[in-house]
């Protein structure tokens, strides 16, 4: 199936750097978010959400004066809509049935207690208001050491301790390696807990409407066929009777891909209401409801042999999951992705790990562009580092001996996973000329000693499974085994062409790349097909867009339709010119022959208007086509990035001199798009590495829930990044393309970490927690002056 | 219950007299009464930028504006931005990938016209500064500096010295 290169000619194709179809709407203010949407007669939900991180309910008072059917608790939900609760295969995994609306506890700062409704959002807050809630309070569990203390206080009071699940594995002889080894390191690190922020915040609006029978709920979700499904199955009615619509979204990035108890709470009250209702999350919502990121401690030990040959490593991983587990992913997501990458990019033999993901009085961790993988790239990526520089080897030339190298490829990891293709290698040379490495390295040196400042070069490399099917996601204990796309491909009467997909695009500009692919079988215009997708009544069934699927997936499921149309168009094209179809082929917008041609427009209404001048032709001018990729072991992206930062001695604040990345995503569709992609993820990923922190104070109350507080990166903390690309085809996937849009996110915090490091080596410090504000970094170097053995390592004071 | 205000205004060249709750804030207003739901509301606090519209010419958040402070004022949102600045604007963001999922987009603009229309030769650091106060969550804003630094200098040589 890989067609990579089989149209050369195709100007708007596979590889064209084609503007932005969702550009024009967006650029006059003429998308429609949910937010925007009107509906006659709509009314606003404003929630009640608990102000405590851990309390038992002892009762809640409504004003005498609210109009009945105006609020709603978790007792009036509990006979109409069935509690979320998120399954797992894997073994010892304890569920925590996610309630709508909490019933007898409230767990978390945030939790949705009671569902308001007036004529406006503001006057459904003012009613909100004046609903008492009492309740009791409970020592809450917060960071891992209190969570996992003997005498810890229970989340969940039916279990035994705070742990969702503890998984483990002992591969190869770490002990028999560890005794062999020249050099062994153990560092611990922190990468803090995270809000995703899309800056449109979630939003359902839900209408029961009377003439079709049919509820139809809009929400901002990366995966409307999912939430169908799990509104249908909560409700106790059939998906047939379900209409999920998600219209253009401010970003995603993970939050918007897992089932809310908001949708669901929306979705049971609407199917009682001759009115439609609309909740739109406001920021501090956002910031305490949404699903949050990362939280995740490790330690690690490592062995390597003089000439830099890693020989084993240990890896003990801990992650808060907060309160609940989300549907589908469930709270170990995270550690049992975390353990399977930390091995990286490298030729290991040796793993012993083990991971346990801990529940606590915080927000529900959900997925966040990355999914583990920037803490365990920042793992791994560290400590790699203090190997090299004990043997007095470079950064990167430690990673290029110790790389998985073409030749090795495929290569089955010592995590079981299987890395498809590429030269890991070359992606750190190349980047390393990019960034200017030497001439860095110089201008590190010629620092003098007296200065305030120092400058670090720092490297992380990483390799990311994307696209995966689904025997990937059974083996991480999902109950949803996601792997299938579906596109619908449609010629009408007018010749136009129309493709629906069950993903979401919601700014990766899906509208566009696909419309790419169909150009690149029919050679139109990608401006010229229309694009549908984001509502499950036009659309076939998909699972939606996260895990840097959708160009894999719904391109493959676009291609496989194309080439089926393609192939009866061609058939009718045969007919109408009178000569063999496999002769025909398409350009500009025609089916040409060697005598003659006929235009799609000409073709479309003979074969649909009058299908007697076409016979032999089968009815039907349209295809669908479901796509799961023969392996489904996942396409490998992966990349190596450099930072260079200067490091203010007196401060601790960091900035970014340079950024470089070399990147091989297989076949690039669209250049616009991919560096865009990648941008906006070393973006992200800065965040991770210098600014964004949810601050949790030690009772359990998040305590930088603004943006005043909760720092994003602005204009002035992205540097021009440096892109260089490498394209080596997944031989997995319909044109080789790989997964593009989580890469960018996962690497920046590691390679900034050992840049800072690099720059504090002089002094023994070291940044081993994110992010790597001015203080932290400054009571690093304090405290690596204070005891100058080995430096202090800055870690954090969870365990 | 909140008592009711009545102003005129203009919005978007239009004489416009509109009645709301005295709390109500511009940001709803354009948004709830007037249909004008180009201008997208991210945080409420005054500091992502995205309901960035003109005031009486100057570039405002609409969502820290009470409508009731806008009584004779002239309000351009981004569905009335016209002209050539605009046009190039929304030409270069468009080729240099200054938009992914388009929320910021409409506070982007406003902010980038205020800089364009200075017709003053900005230096790539000068543009960061500007452009700040609005935050982009998707695109890094490589494509949103390279965009204005675009514009910027084609509007100048446009006019020529």
């Amino acid at each position: 199936m890989n067609a990579a290169g089989s149209n050369p000619a195709r100007r708007n194709g596979i590889g064209a750097r084609t503007p932005r179809r969702e550009d024009a709407r967006h650029l006059s203010g003429r998308g429609r978010f949910v937010a925007d949407m009107k509906l006659p007669g709509l009314r606003e939900v404003a929630f009640v959400r608990s102000q405590v991180p851990h309390g038992r309910i002892r009762g809640i008072t409504v004003p005498a004066d609210a109009e009945p059917g105006s609020v709603w608790t978790g007792t009036d939900l509990a006979p109409i809509a069935e509690p979320l609760t998120a399954t797992s295969t894997l073994e010892g995994f304890r569920a925590a049935p996610l309630p709508h609306l909490a019933v007898e506890k409230v767990r978390y700062v945030g939790e949705p207690i009671a569902m308001v409704i007036a004529s406006a959002r503001a006057e459904a807050e003012d009613l909100a208001a004046r609903i008492i809630v009492d309740i009791e309070p409970l020592p809450a569990a917060v960071d891992f050491t209190g969570a996992l203390a003997q005498d810890a206080p229970l989340v969940h009071d039916d279990w035994p301790d705070n742990v969702y699940a503890t998984t483990s594995g002992d591969i190869g002889d770490v002990d028999a390696v560890a005794h062999d080894a020249a050099v062994t390191v153990t560092r611990e690190y922190t990468m803090n807990r995270q809000a995703v922020v899309p800056l449109e915040t979630r939003g359902v609006m839900a209408q029961h409407d009377q003439t079709s029978g049919q509820l139809v709920v809009h929400s901002s979700t990366q995966t409307p066929h999912m939430i169908r499904d799990m509104i249908a199955i909560l409700l106790g009615v059939e998906a047939r009777q379900v209409r999920v619509i998600a219209p253009d979204m401010g970003g995603g990035f993970g939050t918007k891909c897992s089932v809310y108890p908001e949708e669901i709470a929306l979705a049971a009250v609407a199917m009682r209401l001759p009115y439609p209702i609309r909740w739109v999350e406001d920021r501090w919502e956002a910031m305490v409801s949404s699903t949050q990121a990362r939280d995740h401690h490790y330690r690690i030990t490592a062995h390597a042999a003089a000439d830099g040959t890693l020989l084993g490593v240990e890896a003990d991983i801990l992650v808060n999951a907060g309160a609940y587990s989300v549907h589908p992913w469930t709270a170990t997501m995270d550690a049992t992705m975390s353990a399977a990458m930390i091995p990286g990019p490298y030729r290991l033999s040796n793993y012993r790990f083990r991971t346990r993901s801990v529940a606590t009085n915080k927000t529900p961790l959900g997925p966040y562009r990355g999914v583990a993988r920037p803490g365990a790239c920042l793992a791994i990526e560290r400590t790699l580092d203090e190997l090299a520089h004990a043997l007095g080897i470079e950064p990167n030339e430690m990673r290029i001996r110790n790389m998985v190298r073409p030749e090795d490829m495929p290569y089955t990891s010592v995590a079981k996973k299987v890395y498809d293709s590429g030269d890991y290698p070359e992606a750190v040379r190349r980047v390393s000329a990019l960034i200017g490495h030497d001439a860095w390295r110089k201008q590190q040196q010629d620092v003098s000693d007296g200065a305030r400042h120092r400058i670090g070069i720092g490297y992380g490399s990483f390799t990311e499974q994307t696209a995966h099917g689904c025997i990937e996601w059974a083996s991480r204990g999902l109950a949803i085994t996601i792997g299938t796309e579906g596109a619908r491909l449609e010629m009408d009467s007018s010749g136009g062409l129309t493709l629906s997909v069950g993903i979401k695009s919601h700014g990766q500009g899906a509208e566009t790349t696909l419309a790419q692919v169909v150009s690149e079988v029919f050679d139109v215009d990608p401006a010229l097909v229309t694009v549908v997708h984001g509502d499950t009544a036009l659309t076939p069934r998909g699972d939606g867009t996260f895990a840097s699927r959708s160009m894999v997936m719904a391109g493959g499921a676009t291609y496989g339709a194309a080439q089926q149309l393609a192939g009866k168009v061609l058939r009718i094209g045969g007919v109408l010119l009178g000569e063999d179809p496999k002769k025909l082929r398409f350009k500009d917008g025609a089916v040409v022959g060697r005598t003659g041609s006929v235009t799609y427009r000409e073709l479309a209404k003979e074969f649909l208007f009058t299908p007697d001048h076409v016979p032999g032709v089968e009815a039907g001018l349209e295809v669908s086509f479901y796509y799961r990729p023969d392996t489904q072991t996942g396409a490998f992206t992966y990349a190596s990035h450099a930072a260079v930062v200067s490091v203010d001695l007196d401060t601790g604040a960091v900035s970014l001199l340079d950024y470089a990345v070399v990147e091989d995503c297989g076949t690039v569709v669209n250049p616009l798009i991919v560096d865009g992609q990648i941008t906006g993820g070393i973006a992200q990923g800065i965040g991770t590495a210098l600014l964004e922190e949810l601050v949790y104070d030690p009772d359990g109350q998040p305590k930088s829930t603004s943006f005043l507080d909760y720092l994003l990166p602005g204009a002035t903390e992205v540097p021009m990044i440096k892109i260089g690309h490498m394209q080596t085809p997944s031989p997995h996937t319909v044109f080789g393309v790989k997964g593009a849009g989580e890469g960018g996110a996962i690497a920046p915090p590691a390679a900034i970490a050992n840049a800072v490091t690099d720059a504090l080596r002089a002094f023994g410090a070291e940044a081993n927690e994110t992010p790597m504000t001015p203080v932290r970094i400054w009571t690093a170097l304090q405290d690596a002056q204070a005891s100058p053995v080995r430096g202090a390592a800055m870690t954090g004071t969870d365990r | 219950m909140p008592h009711d205000l009545t102003i005129a205004l203009r919005v978007n060249g239009r004489k416009t007299e509109a009645t709301f709750p005295a709390r109500t804030t511009l940001a709803d207003l354009l948004r709830d009464r007037l249909g004008l739901t180009g201008t997208h509301l991210g945080c409420e606090q005054g500091v992502c930028g995205a309901c960035t519209v003109f005031v009486d010419d100057l570039p405002v958040r609409a969502c820290l504006t009470l409508a009731a402070a806008c009584e004779g004022a002239e309000v351009v949102t981004v569905e009335a931005l016209e002209g050539p600045d605009v046009e190039a604007l929304r030409a270069d963001f468009s080729r240099e990938g200054a938009l992914q999922c388009g929320f910021c987009t409409p506070g982007m603009l406003i902010t980038a016209c205020d800089l364009v229309r200075r017709r003053e030769p900005l230096a790539r650091e000068e543009i960061q500064e500007a452009m700040a106060g609005n935050i982009c969550r998707c695109t890094g804003y490589n494509g949103i500096v390279r965009a204005i630094e675009k514009t910027v200098d084609a509007r100048i040589c446009a006019e020529g010295p």
